[in-house]
């Protein structure tokens, strides 16, 4: 390719100095027609040349991008329109010009519009451009069937050629397109007008940092555009003023030609400083906290919209910071996609400004700065991501111990216990039909009902210390009230919450004060213990201190253990302070959205 | 006396019908729900309706809400409600409205059915009974400083007794003293606790519970 590309070079470099020497030669001109002075043809044929040559350098650097190759092809038919003046004895050459001078406008709305990637964004867009290509398609064709070349009009005064050739394809002569040269002009001026608009648009919805970029080339775009309509109006006002006979369209045309490599030099100049800012990307990752640098790499490509995402292998899907699937936008959804990291194992998706394409080795250098922080903050994700399913699979556990709980109290209460007590009514009936007679046997049966008392006793206090249905009931105020009742050890409930909290946060701290008194009653040597309960906000304030010895060892007996287990999955906190003599406090801290 | 009782097990439905109908209480009717109950209440018009708390269909307080419903339709007629645990918070609950007419009993003193025909008299006469295991475990409630210190072990009893809902009356004979001293001990009990002074009925076993529940 860079072969087809050298030789493109060679011929644009050739046709410049031809038509250069042309335009010196007398013999190529109709008589009576002044053309540029050697000087300004000498510069003017130097720019075209660099047009094409930037068009293939861009190409050559960026072949992924047709910004390139439309630049080349927009410069060639620049040059090549000009084969009208010089070559319009040579059928051929007259044809080539009469169907690249109408493409000129085409090509360049179309390189301007799809910068910087070469690929037309909106529908709109491709509309458009498409109907340019279309309507400067037929003017070339009318041009090729009716241009008379032997009638060259400059200024409004027709200047008769009889040695000039004739149409190219219908080989007629003498007829007047003033009419339609008026309708060409109006229409292409529109377009141009239309095109700039269009342009302007998209450096306003820019991001900035995409928009420092495209603003040199879309700035070159107004200026040819500015040009292209003056000329076209000048055209159509019938005025003599043009390209070969006004000096001042000569240098304005100069300088919007000049303005596009100019233009493309100064972005990748722009492209150049940004490198200061991958190192500076670097020094901010190396002090930034985890999370951050979704933020500091849009810092660095100056797009605020820039979304991260990180590749959780497991799951073969990008995620968000927050663990959320982040889904890729479709091409052609006017957001570009850059996946960093081996297309087998990426590392990270960086959702941005299509504009950021043109940045192509800000976008490498940046993924490969970010790529250690990247690769960090993905393994923090994931680790995240399983934390969170081990949480919530404990909180399921513990939830369904305490459902268990709770249907169990039910079972013992109306199973069991019902059955004894459907038991002890028979027994008294028995005893009473008994009567005296029965020598002794209504003493067993009295015992036998006493023993089935302590039973029901027993078993209420079992099914109590299962799961208290004052708590399923009445809720944790009402629960912690009958524990404090039944705690040898004085207890002073200072606050307890009224309304009803979520049944794993009441069963937590139920339980979290159950086990705390009966340590309290078994070790503390306590006089009095204070309890105390309370919501802040989202989270529920568990504390139960006592006056007693203190020295209490947290890692002594499952009680404790077990509860730390069942506050830390509902994703609470448990402390447990115990010097000795400074008795002992617990506090536990338990989230309740 | 006639009695309905509602409980959702047969089993002690029917034990517990032919245990009264030996006592001699006639059972009008059996409920094994809540809605029936209401249904049968309307009706045959009991003097007393003795039901569970739990109930279907969620097993959780259907007893207690029938109870409040029955008490709406039905003020004259007396409510025991039994429960397999007895708790403070439900017995202030029940006692919210001041007519009596109303007891609260753990459910295994069906077992002795001389103190449920007992209780179930007393409620029909308009009086509050609770259940002396609930009492017992309010009076034995521990504290720094406990005021129920400075009462004498016989004001104790007295004001165990009121809490239970005995009258004066009920409170002599029980403890085999006259009125008369038993007034004496319940005066020295409210100077002692600083009690709201009430009249002798439903109010004052609410406002000693409220205290012990409260202390």
């Amino acid at each position: 390719m860079r072969a087809v590309r050298v030789l493109l070079w060679l011929a644009g470099a050739a046709l410049c100095a031809r038509l250069l020497l042309a335009a010196k030669d007398e013999h190529h001109r109709p008589a009576g027609l002044t053309y540029l002075s050697t000087d300004k043809a000498l510069l003017h044929y130097t720019v075209a040349l660099l047009a094409i040559t930037v068009g293939l350098v861009v190409w050559d650097r960026r072949p992924e991008s047709l910004t390139g190759p439309l630049l080349t092809a927009a410069s060639f038919a620049y040059v090549l329109s000009e084969l009208d003046p010089l070559f319009h004895r040579s059928r051929l050459g007259l044809a080539v010009a009469l169907v690249a001078s109408p493409l000129v406008i085409a090509l360049f709305a179309h390189v301007f519009l799809a910068y910087p990637t070469g690929r037309l964004g909106s529908r709109l867009e491709r509309g458009f451009v498409a109907s340019i290509y279309a309507f400067e398609l037929a003017v070339a064709l009318v041009y090729l069937l009716y241009y008379d070349p032997g009638s060259y009009v400059v200024g409004g005064i027709r200047v008769d050629c009889p040695q000039c050739g004739k149409a190219p394809l219908t080989n007629v002569g003498w007829h007047d397109l003033t009419g339609a040269g008026r309708v060409r002009d109006g229409l292409t001026i529109a377009v141009i007008a239309v095109a700039a608009v269009l342009v302007a648009a998209k450096l306003v919805r820019a991001a900035p940092g995409p928009r420092r970029v495209l603003l040199p080339f879309g700035l070159a775009a107004l200026v040819l555009a500015a040009h292209g309509a003056v000329v076209f109006g000048l055209d159509l006002a019938g005025s003599s003023t043009d390209f070969w006979t006004s000096s001042t369209v000569f240098w304005s045309e100069t300088v919007a030609v000049l303005a596009i490599p100019v233009a493309l030099a100064a972005g990748v100049l722009w492209s150049r400083s940004s490198r200061s800012a991958v190192a500076d990307l670097v020094v901010e990752l190396e002090h930034s906290p985890p999370g951050s640098v979704r933020a500091a790499l849009a810092r660095t490509l100056g797009d605020p919209s820039l979304e991260l995402g990180l590749w959780l292998p497991e799951r073969r899907a990008f995620v968000d910071g927050d663990g959320r699937a982040l889904e890729l936008p479709a091409a052609g959804s006017g957001r570009a996609v850059t996946v960093l990291g081996p297309e087998d194992a990426p590392i990270a998706a960086l959702v941005h400004d299509p504009a950021l394409l043109e940045q192509r080795s800000l976008l490498d250098a940046a993924g490969a700065a970010a790529r250690f922080a990247l690769e960090n903050e993905r393994l923090q994700a994931e680790l995240r991501l399983q934390l969170g399913e081990a949480r919530s699979s404990r909180a399921r556990i513990v939830r369904a111990g305490d459902e268990e709980r709770r249907r169990l109290e039910r079972d013992l209460h109306d199973g069991a216990q019902q059955r004894l007590l459907g038991l002890g009514l028979a027994l008294q009936l028995a005893r009473a039909r008994l009567g005296t007679e029965a020598d002794g046997a209504a003493e067993l049966l009295a015992e036998a009902e006493a023993e089935l008392r302590a039973a029901l006793d027993e078993l209420r206090e079992l099914a109590r210390g299962i799961h208290p249905a004052v708590l399923t009931e009445q809720g944790l105020s009402a629960a912690l009230r009958s524990l404090a009742a039944r705690s040898p050890v004085p207890v002073t409930i200072a606050e307890a919450p009224e309304g009803r909290l979520p049944g794993p946060v009441e069963a937590a701290a139920y339980f979290l004060v159950s086990e705390a008194l009966a340590n309290v009653a078994k070790y503390a040597r306590a006089s009095s213990v204070r309890v105390n309960v309370v919501r802040v906000d989202e989270r529920v304030l568990v504390d139960v201190d006592d006056d007693g010895t203190g020295g209490a060892d947290p890692s002594r007996g499952s009680g404790l253990r077990g509860l730390a287990d069942r506050v830390h999955a509902l994703d609470g906190e448990l402390a447990l302070e115990s010097r000795p003599g400074h008795g002992t406090h617990l506090h536990a801290e338990l989230p309740c959205a | 006396m006639r009695v309905a009782i509602a409980d959702d097990a047969a089993v002690l439905r029917e034990g517990l019908a032919r245990v009264l109908a030996d006592a001699g209480v006639e059972v009008a009717a059996q409920a094994g729900t809540a809605d029936e109950l209401l249904e049968r209440v309307d009706t045959l018009s009991p003097d007393v309706v003795v039901l569970d708390i739990r109930m279907p269909p969620t097993w959780s307080d259907e007893g207690f809400t029938a109870a409040e419903e029955i008490r709406r339709r039905h003020p004259e007629m007396g409510v025991l409600l039994l429960s397999q645990y007895v708790d403070a918070e439900y017995a202030l609950r029940l006692l919210e409205r001041d007519d009596g007419r109303i007891g609260y009993l753990l459910k295994e003193r069906m077992l002795d059915v001389g103190d449920l025909v007992a209780a179930l008299e007393r409620v029909a006469a308009g009086e509050t009974v609770v259940d002396p295991a609930l009492v017992a475990e309010l009076l034995d409630r521990t504290r720094a400083d406990n005021p129920l210190d400075r009462l004498t072990a016989r004001e104790r009893e007295v004001l165990a007794l009121m809490a239970e809902g005995l009258t004066d009356r009920g409170i002599a004979e029980r403890l085999f003293v006259t009125p008369n001293t038993v007034e004496t001990h319940i005066r020295h009990i409210i100077a002692k606790l600083d009690l709201p002074v009430t009249p002798t009925d439903n109010r004052r076993v609410r406002a000693v519970l409220a205290y012990l529940h409260s202390r």
